[in-house]
């Protein structure tokens, strides 16, 4: 019949179709991270020739990382950014959200000025908010001065140098979370929300019984999303803090950094991105397993 | 009453949540003296003697090399990810969950995860420090991205059109250029934008794979930072300029953008 | 049709311009028998860090260029960019650049493993280097680090570091009765002395830990390794280094501005210039621009003296910048051109007279009156007081010789990791560097080092 040999050329049309992209990316993505881990396996270092082909103690990088005290803290420090960021973005941005949908159809064209911060260069952001943290030339600091408070330096202080950055990166993220909810937010059917009201539900009631459940599964893929991100920080901590004072901001991933190229120590790096990859595989699996749910509801 | 605070916080909460932002760009064109003064002039007689010692101090090349690299790129990816949104979207068989999450992982993974090994490679090969080694090594994140946010734009292309032209005796690449892409035309601005954003922004990748010849506008900022003198004029001037593109197109694409920075796993 | 074999007859203009070329060459100190533009049509890649001296060379370039014929194309990124790419560039066996600054910290790491080419072969060879440019003016303390243990050179030294105490507010010492502190107690008394004065802290000091606590290690009688370069077993827990860092520590903590944890030496020293501090212990060319530069505020309560000595000697740091021929470089003989050129006598004394760049590492010329008269500024001869430091650890032990082990980058990570802990109160100082010698123990044993 006619629709099964379309069918078959359409399904020939596809393979011709994506083999190109397949290989590029078996070339470009796949091997490479086969590298990442046979380079693991070494004690690859750029000025030892011939380390990156020494299979002698293939797991010797991973023996070492169980009892690095660094690479432990350094796992550490970034469960702590990706809970204290994720948290306050996805709070602050969901509140924005129901602020501007609250604002009634008057504000809905500056919703996109929001967006601002999150298409900046990361490294611009980096800039800003390093003006904005340097004691001598940033006017916060001034101001306080002024009035006779003398603000300690966030980035140098062992209590607030990670607050720092987890207040940057939540500049820069809330209008993720923002953008995302107010999308979901505007197709709420109204219906819902006059119906519960009708029934003498307050504001409170009406955002805890209708709005959030609906909003759940956005705010869940968001969440996830973030997290995945937040494994990626780099530019922030390479140029606030530089991992410290001492190692309190250093994540996983710039540690991997200093130590493939500071140190040129590759083989041992290769086993740490090992390492920080798995976690990025399982919670980006979680969070397509969200998303596909997502979608299915809508 | 409360409509009305409600009403009017939302241009105050956009003008406190901009005002770094803001901050940055108007310390570009403030005379050097100025710049440091507390309690800060908001008014003053704005300068472009910043921008023009940007232009002398190498900071064109830089600027130039982004340019190059994130077209090209973004033109690449386009190339090869359109056909093959389209054959995702039209797949019937099994691995379509497998291949999504291989795709999407490509995008999610640390860079450092492929810095390593490119790093290892483009010594071998000779493309340390090439405007060729970053543009393929920004097709990690640029293809898939090109893949997942076309996808759906063919999705809502019916396949009942199609098949009225293959019954016209049209072939399957014909059907693809003439009747297909037309209707996802929108969806391709938006994604070649978003592609161009993601390059241009990208500051590991160039950071060490670059020295001084391939060197994009996002690392030659960081010089600045530690130059003797600290000339806060010239780095709020090089800050701006490298984030005028980006924010040009981004507003352009406004539409897009949720969709195109989830990968497509939500709709914007 | 028979080609026209007479040749061009030699115009006048031509003529000149060919001895033009050979006196230039002469007077930029190349052989006077090299033909003029041996290199004509080479571009020469070289790449340094951002400094001064670099931006002071570059308005020489075009001379060299003319006499050569080879265009000069010279990178300078910011310092820890620098020295990450040029780390990473010469462990890859790189070629892309012909010369490179060869960065103190880094030196002994690339010497050992190879990467640089052995200077002796040009500075031998009277075909390519003049016996007036000798080698051996170069201060040997500014020289250790570009050589290894059999006496062959790698680097050749533009910048000599030594550490000299600049104090800016000597207006504010006498008025508080406070003399110029001779030892690490009275440093310590001076800095609580003027800390709240008129604004000012008694203290300031920058990020490079590895530079700064050293002296103190030493002043206390202790090291970074126990017997450097052969014993390379670190000795970071010795009681010698914990009192060091305690020490260096309350200085960074209770006397310096704040946030200085966080400060590069351009802020430290533009606080220092500015008044706002009072002590700054560095390199000379840091500490004397309180008197140089055009934005001192301090010019005349500003000076510059020795670095206090501590209980078991005196030991100020010193170190220097050099440039080097990576070893698979393109254009060697080229690039050792330029270098000699670069860091000829005449040259280097053009340079301290028209720019007042001081720190140059030439013993001739940092002894010659003309020098001298420069630099003495106010009535301080600063240039003794550079010299005295410069050449110290060539004069009795070699205290330096802890930046000659290879793996000192490792250390240096370590050991500033450790001073801020202390600094921003994580830990008290024993207990930091009981930390950082097992860190410093875990690197070495990785990188292969048998500690």
């Amino acid at each position: 019949m006619a629709s099964v040999s379309y069918e078959s050329q359409r399904s020939r049309f596809a393979r011709q179709a994506i083999a190109p992209s397949l290989l590029f990316l078996v070339l470009v993505a796949g091997l490479p991270t086969l590298f990442l881990i046979i380079t693991s396996l070494t004690p690859g270092a750029l000025v030892n020739p011939g380390s990156l082909t020494d299979f002698s103690d293939p797991f010797r990088n991973y023996t070492l990382l169980l009892s690095d005290e660094r690479f432990k803290g350094s796992l550490w420090v970034q469960a702590r950014l990706s809970l204290y960021t994720v948290t306050l973005q996805v709070l602050i941005g969901t509140s924005m959200a129901l602020l501007v949908h609250a604002g009634q159809g008057r504000w809905q064209s500056l919703r996109h000025l929001f967006v601002i911060p999150m298409v900046l260069p990361p490294i611009v952001v980096a800039v800003i908010w390093k003006l904005i943290y340097t004691p001598d030339i940033s006017p916060i600091y001034h101001a306080a001065k002024a009035m006779g408070i003398v603000l300690p330096s966030l980035t140098t202080h062992v209590d607030f140098a990670l607050w720092a950055i987890v207040i940057a990166d939540t500049w820069e993220w809330a209008p993720f979370t923002f953008l995302m909810v107010l999308a979901s937010l505007q197709t709420l059917p109204t219906e819902y929300v006059e119906a519960a009201r009708m029934d003498g539900a307050d504001s409170l009631g009406v955002f805890w019984h209708i709005v959030l459940p609906y909003i759940a599964p956005v705010l869940l893929v968001c969440t996830l999303f973030r997290v995945i991100d937040s494994i990626k920080a780099f530019p922030l901590i390479f140029l606030l803090t530089g991992g410290g004072p001492g190692s309190v901001t250093e994540v996983t991933n710039y540690y991997a950094y200093l130590v493939a190229f500071n140190f040129g120590e590759l083989g041992y790096s290769s086993a740490i991105t090992v390492v920080l990859l798995s976690l990025t595989v399982l919670i980006s699996w979680a969070a397509m397993r969200a998303s596909r749910t997502t979608q299915s509801i809508e | 009453m409360k409509k009305h605070i409600i009403f009017w916080a939302v241009p105050l909460l956009l003008i406190l949540m901009l005002t770094p932002f803001l901050w940055l760009l108007q310390m570009s064109f403030k005379p050097t003296p100025l710049i440091l003064e507390f309690p800060p002039q908001l008014i003053f007689t704005p300068t472009l003697e910043h921008y023009v010692g940007l232009w002398k101090d190498g900071f064109p090349e830089s600027f130039v090399n982004s340019l190059i690299t994130s077209t090209a790129s973004t033109a690449l990816a386009l190339l090869l990810g359109i056909p093959a949104a389209y054959a995702l979207s039209r797949w019937s068989g099994r691995g379509k969950f497998g291949l999504g999450l291989g795709i999407l992982l490509t995008r999610m993974a640390p860079p450092i995860a492929f810095t390593i090994p490119f790093f290892l490679a483009y010594r071998w090969l000779g493309l340390l420090d090439t405007r060729t080694g970053l543009i393929l090594i920004y097709m990690t994140f640029n293809l898939p991205l090109v893949i997942w946010m076309m996808q759906p734009f063919f999705d809502a292309v019916p396949a009942s059109l199609e098949e009225a032209a293959l019954m016209d005796g049209a072939g399957f690449p014909t059907v693809f250029a003439e009747i297909v892409m037309p209707v996802a035309s929108a969806g391709i601005a938006a994604t070649a934008i978003l592609c161009f954003l993601y390059a241009w922004n990208d500051f590991f990748f160039a950071l060490i794979l670059t020295r001084t010849d391939a060197r994009t506008a996002p690392v030659a900022v960081v010089n600045f930072m530690n130059y003797e003198g600290w000339e806060w004029g010239k780095i709020a001037a090089g800050g701006s300029l490298v984030m005028a593109p980006v924010l040009a197109f981004s507003l352009l694409v406004r539409r897009y953008l949720v969709s195109g920075l989830t990968a497509g796993a939500v709709k914007g | 049709m028979t080609p026209n074999l007479t040749p061009k007859p030699l115009s006048r203009r031509t003529l000149l311009k060919q001895a033009a070329g050979v006196t230039a060459g002469a007077s930029l100190g190349m052989p006077a028998i090299a033909q003029s533009k041996p290199f004509a049509g080479l571009k020469l890649r070289g790449a340094a860090y951002q400094h001064g001296f670099f931006n002071h060379l570059r308005k020489y370039i075009p001379e060299f260029e003319a006499a050569t014929g080879m265009t000069v194309d010279l990178q300078l990124s910011a310092f820890p960019v620098y020295n990450q790419q040029a780390d990473l560039e010469l462990s890859s066996g790189g070629s892309s650049w012909d010369f490179c600054n060869v960065t103190f910290i880094l030196a002994a790491r690339w010497i050992s493993a190879g990467l640089l080419t052995n200077l002796d072969d040009f500075t031998g060879d009277r075909k390519l280097t003049p016996a007036s440019w000798n080698p051996d003016d170069f201060v040997k303390g500014a020289q250790v680090p570009y050589t290894d243990k059999d006496g062959k050179t790698f680097g050749y030294s533009w910048e000599g570091g030594a550490m000299l105490m600049g104090i800016s507010r000597m207006d504010l010492m006498k008025k508080r009765g406070l003399s110029v502190p001779k030892t690490f107690d009275d440093l310590m008394k001076v800095a609580d002395g003027i800390h709240g004065q008129q604004d000012v802290t008694g203290f300031v000091s920058s990020n490079l830990h590895h530079w700064f606590l050293p002296p103190y290690i030493h002043g206390f009688g202790g090291d970074i390794f126990a017997s450097p370069p052969n014993d390379i077993r670190p000795t970071l827990d010795s009681s010698a280094a914990v009192q060091a860092v305690d020490y260096y520590s309350r200085l960074l903590s209770k006397y310096s501005p704040q946030g200085v944890l966080g400060y590069t030496e351009d802020q430290a020293r533009a606080a220092l210039i500015g008044g706002r501090s009072n002590i700054f212990i560095h390199s000379s060319s840091w500490v004397t621009s309180m008197l140089t530069s055009p934005d001192s505020k301090v010019k005349e309560t500003a000076l510059v003296t020795r670095m206090p000595t501590g209980p078991r000697g005196d030991f100020p740091a010193s170190n220097s910048q050099g440039l080097g021929i990576p070893k698979n470089a393109k254009n060697k003989e080229a690039a050792w051109a330029f270098i000699q050129w670069a860091l000829s006598p005449e040259l280097s004394a053009r340079i301290v007279k028209d720019t007042g760049h001081a720190s140059i590492c030439r013993r001739s010329i940092i002894e010659s009156a003309e020098y001298k008269r420069l630099n003495t500024i106010n009535g301080q001869d600063i240039g003794k007081l550079y010299l005295d430091v410069l050449q110290q650890p060539a004069v009795g032990r070699n205290y330096m010789a802890y930046r000659t082990v290879k793996e000192f980058p490792l250390m240096g990570d370590v050991v500033n990791k450790a001073v801020e802990r202390v600094v921003s109160g994580q830990m008290p100082a024993a207990e930091s560097m009981r930390v950082a010698q097992e860190a410093a123990l875990s690197s070495l044993r990785r990188s292969g080092a048998k500690v």
